[in-house]
């Protein structure tokens, strides 16, 4: 997990979006740079819920700038790099990579085929033990013995595997072991097939200058966004918090966050009322109210760097 | 929506919220590992929180924890897509939309351009084998028992692990040997990777990224979805010629308020001329009361005024099924849902009146029904006459608001019936918030 | 009914302080009088002050406005850092023990113009809390060991360290950098005159966590 993939990280740029595609990247620009995204895709072997996400990783404009102006991240026009890339694709490279493909689909298959016979066992053996268990229930009038044996299969197994059966509904113990066996044993040594999560390979890891693009637009809040990152938070997209980022403290896997945060410009108008409010939604859930944006100095002082001023409003209980 | 996590802290431990959003905040990966694969959907449940800290701290112990979070993270998110043969089921990318078989080519010139009747335009992936459940609600057959997918239908298959997309031999690379390949969209058995299958299809014919995640976002949790008529958004440059006619020419629908609200300012009706409830002797309240109405107000029951043209983002784009709703996607019914989805990051400001009033007018009336409806005030002004749902996303976190013309006018409180031992009124008080 | 002319009620304390004493010039001064008003009656707080400043306006070519600042005593503490708390709590110091400290209010009214140029001037104006408290903090050294002569030298010592410990942490900004208290007073259509008070604080500084 601790990789390093080979900078800079490609964004794909897609219809006005950033994406990141691969889990390394991912990984790391979370561990590494405070970057989190949001993640926006199904979770294949978990399909039909909404509390755990998977890949791609959408970014905001902010945090793709951000990756670029720090020389992690480059933008990639994706459309383009696909179409060209694809067509570009020479038959040997297209051999390659379907060869590879092949004996990754061959080895997700024999790990599932020996897995399904390992559950197959477990289930046989709880079986047993149900029976055993029944008997023992009947015998001593007790009613905990079920009760455990369902407790123990309800968490079969508490770690994820790469390659367990992505075909969910077929492996309660009574269809396990009714099914038979010749089937499983027989289509060890048939291919799955696969579907990538990136598009390296067959394309090439390092995008071609032409398909490159210039820093990311980002709005206003740009500079505050990059302080407060700067300072150590983890930022997030805050309009279902009733406000423009949500700043965490540590990574938002972990913590809870601190700041309810939104940006104005240095003259921009404050209606002293979004303050109250602001501060008002921020302690009702035990959160700052942190408005804050970049000084515009006087233009005698010079080319000085952009300077940005943070508050924290705070409901006084008086 | 408020952060339910630290709202939660307020609430005794034994009774957890019951309308906890587990989405709303990003959640402990380990906590998936509690989830069992192997259990059918029917049965997941979903895992608990994880305890969340306030600030780190220097200890190796939270360090710890957070390491085997992101590595929980990392290991759940490199989860495979992976297809048995026994159930694999095959698309391939047709970049140029619906075209027919080569087989067919010779057969009918004129279908060359359209690949039989009824396959919707921006459809863009192919399945030649279609089977299992999706294409129950998804997809198109044509005459050549090809199912035709739109692109939000083929990139959410793919994304789930449920569809093997391939490239056309069109666009991978020019063999030698292979002649014919110009336009070609029979499979060249490379597959499409989860990357490229977004750069194909996400800003494809109208599916901006902000519609493709409230349309996974509601298909992960069951529902279906169709696209409504108000995807495409094509008469903007005949809507700007009408604009000047100004408000006050909007019919009577919501949009048309503002116009009566202008009518009234200019209306005799004032107390300059004695009393607003006139004068002489009153003999009930509800005359009174009657007379002192002098706010017009917006009648949700009055005819249906002719639409007035709703914008983008302000229309309906998707029809919403509840997965008990029978579907049949031939012949799909009257939809459970509305949804207009509105991109946060370009539509800054909260919508107009007018925007929201066409927005309303352009769904059916639907007026509260039924005998809790009749009884219960709050639950009818709820429910509204009309109603629609903003999917509003911020950068692929989506806030849902239901927005309904609630008929306020139409509740005369005066003429409710006080009930016996309760003075104040005959409705049932909502519970204070906050 | 007996009479048929309605007779003006007796002015309020508060407007009569506000007619009285209020500079027509500045449209602050009736807010800040009312704040003034109601910190000293409904808050209790003492030794109450106003002081002048001079606030640039939003366009920084126009001339500046002048703002006014309350500052005084609470009658107990208004804000405590959560890393101060929890300080407090492992030394076994609780809020009284501590000497209560002048604030710094802003007056404002509901429908004024702010921005954060404004807002960061005002935080400008205000001394530096670190030097401030520095001045401070040598007399209520002194406060604090003159009466830990009278009851225990323990609690003295640890006053002492606590305040030694604040102004270190004055300086770093652990515990917080400037702050004041933002007084807004609901006015105009439909305005109660209402005053709510938020405490600002330059930087991100924690919330409090009860």
């Amino acid at each position: 997990m601790n990789l390093e993939p080979s900078l800079p990280i490609p964004i794909s740029y897609i219809a006005g979006n950033y994406f990141v595609f691969s889990i390394d990247a991912v990984t790391y620009l979370r561990r590494e740079h405070h970057i989190c995204g949001v993640l926006m895709g199904t979770l294949p072997q978990c399909p039909q819920q909404n509390v755990f996400l998977g890949l791609p990783l959408e970014l905001m404009p902010e945090e793709a700038r951000l990756l670029v102006e720090k020389g992690v991240a480059c933008i990639v026009d994706e459309i383009k790099a696909q179409k060209h890339g694809m067509k570009a694709l020479m038959a040997e490279d297209r051999k390659k990579y379907l060869h590879e493909l092949e004996s990754q689909g061959l080895q997700a298959m024999r790990l599932q085929h020996s897995r399904k016979e390992q559950q197959k066992e477990m289930a046989l053996k709880k079986i047993e033990d149900k029976k055993l268990a029944k008997a023992k229930k009947m015998a001593e009038k007790q009613a905990t013995a079920e009760t455990q044996v369902s407790a123990e299969e309800t968490q079969a197994d508490p770690m994820i595997d790469l390659f367990a059966d992505s075909q969910p509904s077929s492996s309660t113990p009574a269809q396990l072991a009714s099914r038979p066996a010749s089937i499983a044993s027989s289509s060890a040594n048939v291919t799955m097939g696969v579907t990538p999560a990136t598009a390296h390979p067959p394309l090439p890891l390092k995008p071609a200058d032409d398909q490159l693009l210039p820093l990311p637009e980002v709005p206003s809040s740009y500079p505050l966004f990059s302080h407060l990152h700067a300072e150590g938070y983890f930022l997030s997209p805050g309009l279902r918090f009733g406000c423009q980022y949500v700043a965490y403290p540590g990574d938002p896997l972990r913590f809870h966050s601190h700041f309810v945060v939104v940006s104005y410009e240095w003259d921009e108008e404050m209606d002293l009322m979004d303050l109250i409010s602001g501060g008002r939604l921020g302690t009702g859930v035990k959160k700052g109210f942190l408005v804050g944006g970049a000084e515009k100095k006087h233009k005698d002082i010079g080319e000085q760097k952009d300077t940005v001023r943070t508050f924290s409003l705070e409901w006084a209980g008086m | 929506m408020a952060d339910t996590d630290e709202a939660a802290i307020h609430l005794p431990r034994d009774s957890a919220p019951m309308d906890t959003d587990l989405s709303d905040e990003t959640q402990d990966f380990r906590m998936l590992n509690n989830i069992s694969f192997l259990t059918d959907g029917s049965q997941l449940t979903l895992p608990k929180r994880g305890e969340k800290d306030f600030e780190p701290n220097p200890t190796l112990y939270q360090a710890d924890i957070l390491s085997a979070s992101r590595q929980a993270m990392h290991n759940a998110l490199s989860y495979p897509r992976l297809h048995h043969p026994r159930n694999q089921i095959v698309g391939v990318y047709a970049p140029d939309g619906p075209a027919p078989p080569p087989s067919a080519a010779g057969e009918d010139t004129q279908l060359k351009s359209g690949a039989g009747v009824g396959i919707h335009p921006d459809s863009c992936v192919y399945v030649p084998i279609p089977r299992g459940q999706f294409f129950k609600t998804m997809g198109q057959a044509d005459r050549w028992n090809r199912t035709w997918l739109l692109p939000e239908e083929a990139l959410y298959l793919l994304e789930r692990g449920s569809l093997d997309i391939r490239w056309p031999r069109s666009m991978t690379g020019s063999d030698e040997e292979e002649e014919g390949s110009e336009g070609s969209i029979e499979d060249s058995g490379i597959p499409m990777s989860l990357q490229a299958a977004y750069a194909c299809f996400i800003g494809r014919g109208g599916l901006a990224v902000e519609r493709f995640t409230v349309y996974s976002g509601l298909k992960r949790l069951g529902y279906t979805l169709i696209r409504a008529p108000g995807w495409t958004d094509e008469e903007e440059a005949e809507a700007e010629e009408e604009a000047p006619e100004g408000l006050i020419s909007r019919g009577p629908g919501l949009a048309g308020i503002l116009g009566q609200f202008l009518q009234w300012f200019q209306s005799p009706i004032t107390t300059a001329a004695g009393p607003v409830a006139g004068v002489g002797i009153h003999r009930s309240y509800n005359d009174i009361y009657r007379k002192l109405a002098i706010i017009p107000w917006h009648n949700p029951v009055a005819d249906p005024s002719p639409p007035s043209r709703t914008h983008a983002p302000y229309c309906v784009v998707f029809h919403v099924y509840k997965p008990s709703t029978p579907f049949r996607k031939t012949s799909p019914p009257a939809p459970d849902f509305r949804i207009a989805v509105v991109n946060a990051r370009t539509n800054t400001t909260i919508p107009t009146m007018s925007q929201i009033g066409s927005l309303l007018d352009s769904t059916p009336f639907d007026p509260p029904k039924g005998e809790k409806m009749e009884r219960m005030l709050y639950l009818r002004l709820r429910q509204g006459y009309r109603s629609i749902i903003l999917a509003v996303v911020d950068q692929g976190v989506v806030s849902y608001l239901r927005v309904a013309d609630a008929g306020f006018g139409k509740e005369k409180l005066y003429a409710a019936k006080a009930q016996a031992g309760n003075k104040r009124s005959g409705f049932t008080r909502p519970k204070p918030k906050g | 009914m007996e009479s048929t002319v309605p007779t003006h009620p007796e002015p309020s304390a508060l407007t009569a302080l506000i007619s009285n004493t209020s500079a027509p010039s500045n449209p602050y001064s009736a807010t800040t009088l009312q704040i003034l008003h109601n910190l000293e009656h409904q808050h209790l707080w003492t030794s109450l002050q106003v002081h002048n400043l001079e606030v640039p306006s939003a366009d920084s070519e126009s001339p500046s406005l002048s703002h006014f600042l309350i500052s005084g005593i609470p009658p107990h503490r208004v804000y405590t850092h959560p890393d101060e708390q929890l300080y407090m709590l492992e030394k076994g110091l609780r809020d009284e023990d501590v000497d209560l400290e002048r604030m710094f209010v802003l007056p404002t009214a509901q429908g004024q113009s702010w921005s954060l140029r404004r807002m960061a001037a005002v935080f400008d104006s205000l001394a530096d809390p670190a030097e401030e408290f520095c001045s401070l903090s040598s007399s209520a050294g002194n406060d604090a060991e003159d009466r830990g002569t009278k009851a225990n030298s323990e609690k003295a010592a640890k006053l002492a360290e606590y305040y030694e410990r604040r102004t270190k942490a004055f300086r770093t900004r652990e515990w917080g950098g400037k702050r004041i208290l933002l007084a807004m007073v609901d006015k105009g259509m439909g305005g109660d005159g209402t005053v709510v008070y938020y405490i600002v604080q330059e930087g991100a500084v924690k919330p409090r966590q009860n």
